[in-house]
């Protein structure tokens, strides 16, 4: 059924055919066909993070009220704020930095090119500010990497947008992948089937001959889309049943951590490329050092869970892990205790196929960015680039593979060549 | 952080040549006549979609930040018909007038358009760019003009170019019908209806249509349609929030207190107290929508949603308000929680007087949407935001720009935060859209209260802010009491107000948002762009045009759209392989997936019942909205939501095969006619009757109208047979229905030759098949 969509996908230019030049890793797919990785998670630090008190400490000219320049702490390449004594849940920097510094890598001074929210976060998520046309690196990759997969790209929140290249899975409740495994069988249950095989079968062969029947028919462009992508949402729902077996018997109770127990059951299947993870409140204009360090600490605590139970299903050593937010926060407090947006901030990665424990980018004493050669990703003020998401998203495009899949050509980031960061991943 | 202008394509194409008469013709609702007609190509189609619009208007506008400047565009968006066409001939004339200044020996519209001679605008094109090569070009023409020829190239019309929908089929007149009853009305066309389209054809149309809007269901359908834009119902902290501590302190929780003493059971008493309060609760979310509701329902103004001098009550919401004494013999029905009526409330008294609302009339001062307290609650304002997310929105929902759609790149919008005391007044690059922004978020200044609604800022208005008022018209001190009244008063006459509405109605109708001026210039499909935005503006600005000659009926929007080519597109007559062409009609017919909410109606309509488990997680699974978190419905199925589409078809043929079978021959929906008795191959008779029921489960499912000997007639027939044919070959078959798909049905009839299960094999197959999950 499976190769009959690709043969009725390709047939209807839906471009589903597999470019030259992907690494093999990006196809690995078992026998019945479920994804095997790499699966990217995407943490969104919805509101703006104050990066100032994570992985770009400063402790000077009165940005940073609870610690001084002397409390930075470090771990190996990286300095980092010490959140240990002020966090209220969740996991602190310290601890944060002991487990993956050496897997992680941060590029400092980004420069998000705006001060509002809505724009920001489809900036960092897309790569294009001035377009809302353009896919999720998350919609992106799936799309590329996984067109057949049921729920390809999942997805919890903040800036979502698709292309119109795969469609977006939302799926709130960990009991919701239950009740849709088995479609085909009374309330879920396997032994209980609607129809006999026999008549199932008839059944969906006779969508499969009208759908076919219809691809020889002309059809306006949007049509003949949404008759593909239907036909193969309902064909590929099937491999949902895998879903079953790595649903969690307990619920966990924090936000990111339910999230991350759908994806990662959904990534195990092999029904799931990407996942946009989100926690909001981030957007601290008022008493900003207590919200940041309850919802960072928050935030930490979640990528942890997440890493540590691909641990647990054996697929860590395909988990790439992206950490971003919308904006940084002003080196100076407003008064009431918080602090506006910033236009200067930060992203971190670790993961399959990323050498960590690497800083890269800084910014300056007063939290202004400085610039990066792109050719040794090294501080120059004077020839240096102006990092800024369209870069990082050309660089997750060529470390994903997808950079000249004709789904990424479509969309363009505009960056030139001289400008590609060079060696970002190690 | 410019503001998203909407390039006017229509008045593009239509430059120096439309007539007042060729727009919004109110013989034809679907005219666009004149749009195609353009004269000055080269001024519409480059100079001013590629630049002018793009990168000069923004700030070369009067009310903009280079208003003062010597060259001052006009926004043709703000005006209509005639003056829409003026609007571009001044800006064509600024251009050429710009064109033949000098510095030195180099031309200063293409210095200051590099960000030369201090333009401050900095660069707006660079040197590279396209978009410089074109403002070149048009300088050089201006300044060697061709003999005998204006001041750029006249083009005529495109002779060789195909009219738009040239190849398109449309719908038929009868699918047409159902497509608007199951979208207006949740339900399937009735006889008398179908007779009428059979007869007059599409000009009987908009009087079915309108019939339709007279039907509860239709405005069901409107409200829910409305809070997909407005999204009012999705306010935070509860129903009762709306209404604030400090002027209904006594009365918001009314629920609590109500005398339920005639209920002795004190568990019953409880239970009712927790109706009563989720009825208030619903009927206070409501308001708003009802507001819209009874506008449309009695053909009143449109422009009432921001200048209504009143709100809708129930005699719940009015107990809420402490006004249900007043107001009780106004109401047909005092125990119903859901009875609307419109009233004018008092001016707010607060728990002490300097929370007493300032009024010259004593009353509130109503402006539809704009001032009640739900939509105010929806969208807060903070100490930092200070009403500049209201005025975002009022921006979007009202006038129909998203003042964060393209936000402009800031060089280094960090160091401009540095730089400036305060960069949104000072800073070129923030002022361009804090200049229009801040105003009116100046108008909403007695609406502050963070918890709560009313309550004015204890400081006075900040004056680090551009002062109150819209688009460069100041709001007189006087009228400060009644800011929202004066922003509605303007919304009203503002020519976008009615294009807005339009928009919003296309995206009820097609779940989509109208189409964006693309903006990559060098895209080589550009111009295929283009055209279908402009071709779309152009049927959106005809019918924003009769919608206001018709004093913003909104019913005339819906039907004008319901007969509109864009509407009624459904399919082509021939592939169209060239790229440009598919990119033209890229977006063209209406394929929509349905909502949620949308399924379950049209299960209901074609059923009987509607199917009744797409609602709460299952709902929001599909696709659907919370409108809090999750605001935008999706527009294409994931596998999860094919997994939903293949229970829904599962379980829905399962309840309704074997008890459309068990009503009587006359009452069947779905199986008239026929007999579980009667087998494939049995008997011609037998096999006719069989196609018969195929043709009608067709049309009832489908909305299609199949020959009988048609392919997919045949196919669905094939379905049928092969599965009774491969039962007949299995051994241990149970000669009766599965137990749950006949479960609390007496008497159920036997089933000995797999008949009633392939007919539900049949239903099944239709029921996942994109006619029926798509409009």
């Amino acid at each position: 059924m499976r190769r009959n969509f690709l043969k009725i996908c390709g047939l209807a230019g839906l471009g589903l055919a597999m470019p030259f030049g992907w690494p093999v890793a990006a196809r690995a797919k078992d026998e019945d066909g479920a994804y095997g990785g790499p699966y990217y998670v995407v943490f969104n630090a919805s509101g703006g993070w104050d990066t100032t008190y994570l992985m770009d400490p400063k402790g000077i000219n009165e940005i940073n009220r609870l610690y001084q320049e002397g409390d930075i702490l470090t771990r190996g390449a990286h300095k980092y704020a010490p959140t240990a004594k002020h966090h209220q849940g969740g996991m602190s920097n310290e601890d944060f930095y002991s487990e993956f510094g050496d897997e992680l890598l941060v590029l400092n001074g980004l420069d998000y090119s705006v001060n509002n929210h809505s724009p920001g976060a489809r900036y960092m998520a897309t790569g294009k500010l001035d377009s809302m046309a353009y896919p999720t690196f998350a919609a992106l990759v799936a799309a590329c990497q996984g067109p057949t997969c049921p729920i390809s790209y999942l997805t919890f929140g903040n800036y979502s947008a698709t292309g119109n290249l795969v469609a977006m899975s939302r799926v709130p409740y960990i009991p919701s992948l239950q009740r849709i495994a088995n479609a085909d069988s009374i309330e879920g249950n396997a032994k209980s089937p609607f129809h006999d095989s026999f008549a199932l079968d008839r059944i969906e062969q006779a969508l499969a001959d009208q759908n076919a029947a219809r691809t020889q028919e002309p059809r306006l462009p949007r049509l003949e889309r949404a008759e593909n992508m239907l036909y193969a949402a309902q064909v590929n729902s099937k491999a949902l049943q895998r879903v079953t077996a790595y649903i969690p018997s307990s619920i966990p109770k924090e936000r990111l951590s339910q999230q991350a127990e759908i994806a990662l059951a959904s990534f195990k299947a092999g029904v799931c490329v990407s996942a946009n993870l989100t926690i909001g409140q981030f957007d601290s204009h008022a008493n900003n050092d207590t919200d940041q360090m309850k919802l960072i600490p928050e935030f930490l605590a979640g990528i942890a869970y997440v890493i540590r139970r691909a641990e647990e299903l054996k697929i860590r050593d395909q988990l790439v892990v992206i950490v971003q937010s919308e904006m940084g926060r002003t080196p100076t407090y407003n008064k009431g205790n918080g602090k506006d947006h910033w236009s200067i901030g930060s992203i971190m990665f670790l993961g399959r196929g990323i050498k960590g424990n690497r800083v890269i980018g800084a910014t300056d004493e007063k939290q202004f960015h400085v610039p990066i050669d792109p050719q040794t990703l090294a501080c120059d003020k004077e020839k240096g680039i102006r990092v800024r998401p369209e870069h990082i998203h050309a660089a997750l495009r060529e470390f994903a593979g997808i950079a000249n899949h004709p789904f990424s050509k479509k969309f363009p980031l505009g960056v030139v060549e001289k400008e590609n960061l060079q060696g970002l991943w190690g | 952080m410019t503001l998203g202008i909407r390039t006017v394509a229509c008045s593009l194409a239509t430059l120096l040549v439309i007539v007042a008469s060729t727009v919004g013709d109110e013989t034809n609702p679907n005219s666009r006549s004149g749009c195609a007609a353009a004269a000055d190509r080269f001024f519409v189609d480059e100079v001013w979609a590629k630049v002018g619009a793009q990168s000069c208007l923004k700030c070369h506008k009067t009310g903009g930040d280079a208003e003062d400047s010597k060259f001052v565009l006009q926004d043709p968006q703000r005006s209509q018909g005639t003056a829409q066409a003026e609007a571009l001939r001044h800006n064509r004339d600024e251009f050429a007038k710009m064109a033949r200044v000098k510095e030195g020996e180099q031309f200063r519209m293409l210095l200051k358009a590099t960000g030369g001679l201090d333009h401050g605008g900095e660069a707006a094109l660079k040197a590279d760019s396209t978009g410089y090569r074109i403002l070149s070009d048009f300088v050089r023409r201006v300044n060697a003009p061709q003999p005998g020829k204006p001041l750029t190239e006249i083009v005529t019309d495109d002779k060789n170019a195909i009219p738009f929908f040239d190849g398109v089929v449309m719908l038929d007149d009868r699918r047409l019908l159902r497509r608007a009853t199951l979208s207006l009305a949740g339900r399937l066309p009735t006889e008398a209806e179908l007779a009428a389209v059979a007869s007059q054809g599409l000009k009987s149309l908009p009087a079915l249509v309108e019939a339709v809007m007279q039907e509860d269901a239709f405005y069901a359908r409107l409200r829910e349609g409305f809070n997909d834009i407005f999204l009012t119902v999705g306010y935070d902290d509860g129903a009762e929030s709306a209404l604030s501590y400090d002027h209904f302190s006594e009365t918001r929780h009314w629920t609590q207190k109500h005398d339920l003493n005639h209920i002795e059971d004190e568990k019953a008493r409880q239970q009712a107290r927790y109706k009563l309060a989720d009825n208030y609760r619903a009927a206070l979310l409501g308001e708003p929508m009802k507001l819209i509701e009874h506008i449309v329902r009695n053909d009143r103004p449109f422009t009432e949603i921001v200048t209504a001098d009143y709100i809708m009550v129930t005699p719940y919401t009015a107990r809420g308000y402490g006004i249900y004494d007043d107001l009780k013999p106004t109401f047909k029905n005092p125990d119903d929680p859901f009875e609307y009526v419109p009233v004018k409330l008092k001016a707010l008294v607060g728990r002490n007087r300097n929370e007493d609302q300032e009024s010259a009339t004593s009353f509130y001062p109503h402006a539809g949407l704009l001032s009640s307290f739900q939509y105010l609650r929806r969208y807060p304002t903070t100490e930092t935001n200070r009403n500049r997310l209201r005025a975002r929105m009022y921006f979007l929902h009202f006038l129909g720009i998203d003042a964060l759609e393209l936000a402009a790149r800031v060089s280094d919008a960090a160091a401009v935060s540095a730089k400036y005391e305060i960069p949104t007044m000072q800073a070129s690059e923030c002022v361009v859209c804090h200049k229009t922004i801040d105003p009116v978020a100046g108008l909403f200044q007695d609406y502050y209260k963070f918890e709560g609604v009313y309550g004015r800022r204890k400081e006075g208005w900040y004056k680090d802010m551009f002062g109150p008022g819209l688009e460069g018209e100041d709001m007189p001190s006087e009228d400060r009491w009644r800011s929202l009244q004066w922003l509605g008063e303007r919304t009203a006459r503002d020519p976008r107000f009615a294009v807005a509405m339009v928009e919003h109605v296309y995206y009820i109708l097609t779940g989509r948002k109208v189409l964006l001026a693309p903006k990559e210039i060098d895209d080589p499909l550009f111009s295929a762009k283009r055209r279908a935005y402009a071709e779309q503006r152009c049927q959106i600005d005809a019918i924003a045009a009769r919608f206001a000659q018709n004093e913003f009926n909104l019913k005339r929007v819906f039907q004008d759209w319901i007969v509109s080519d864009f509407y009624r597109a459904d399919g082509l007559a021939t592939v169209a392989t060239n790229s440009a062409r598919r990119a033209e009609l890229d977006d063209i017919g209406l394929v929509r997936m349905l909502a949620p909410e949308q399924v379950e109606r049209k299960v209901g309509a074609i059923f009987g019942e509607p199917w009744g488990r797409l609602n709460d997680q299952l709902a929001m699974l599909y696709g659907g909205i919370d409108s809090k978190e999750v605001t935008e419905r999706a527009a294409d199925p994931s596998g999860a939501m094919g997994a939903i589409q293949r229970m829904l078809a599962n379980d829905v043929a399962c309840k309704q095969t074997v008890r459309d079978f068990m009503r009587e021959p006359a009452e069947r929906r779905l199986f008239p006619g026929i007999e579980p008795s009667v087998v494939p191959g049995a008997s011609p008779e037998g096999d006719l009757a069989i196609r018969r029921v195929i043709v009608h489960l067709h049309e009832r499912i489908l909305g299609r109208h199949d020959a009988a000997d048609s392919p997919d007639v045949e196919r669905t027939v094939q379905l049928f047979a092969g599965i009774v044919s491969d039962a007949q070959m299995q051994k241990g078959i149970e000669p009766r229905e599965i137990y749950n798909c006949r479960r609390e049905m007496p008497n159920v009839p036997a089933d000995p030759q797999y008949t009633i299960r392939a007919w539900r094999g049949v239903v099944t197959y239709l029921l996942r098949r994109p006619e029926f999950l798509y409009e």
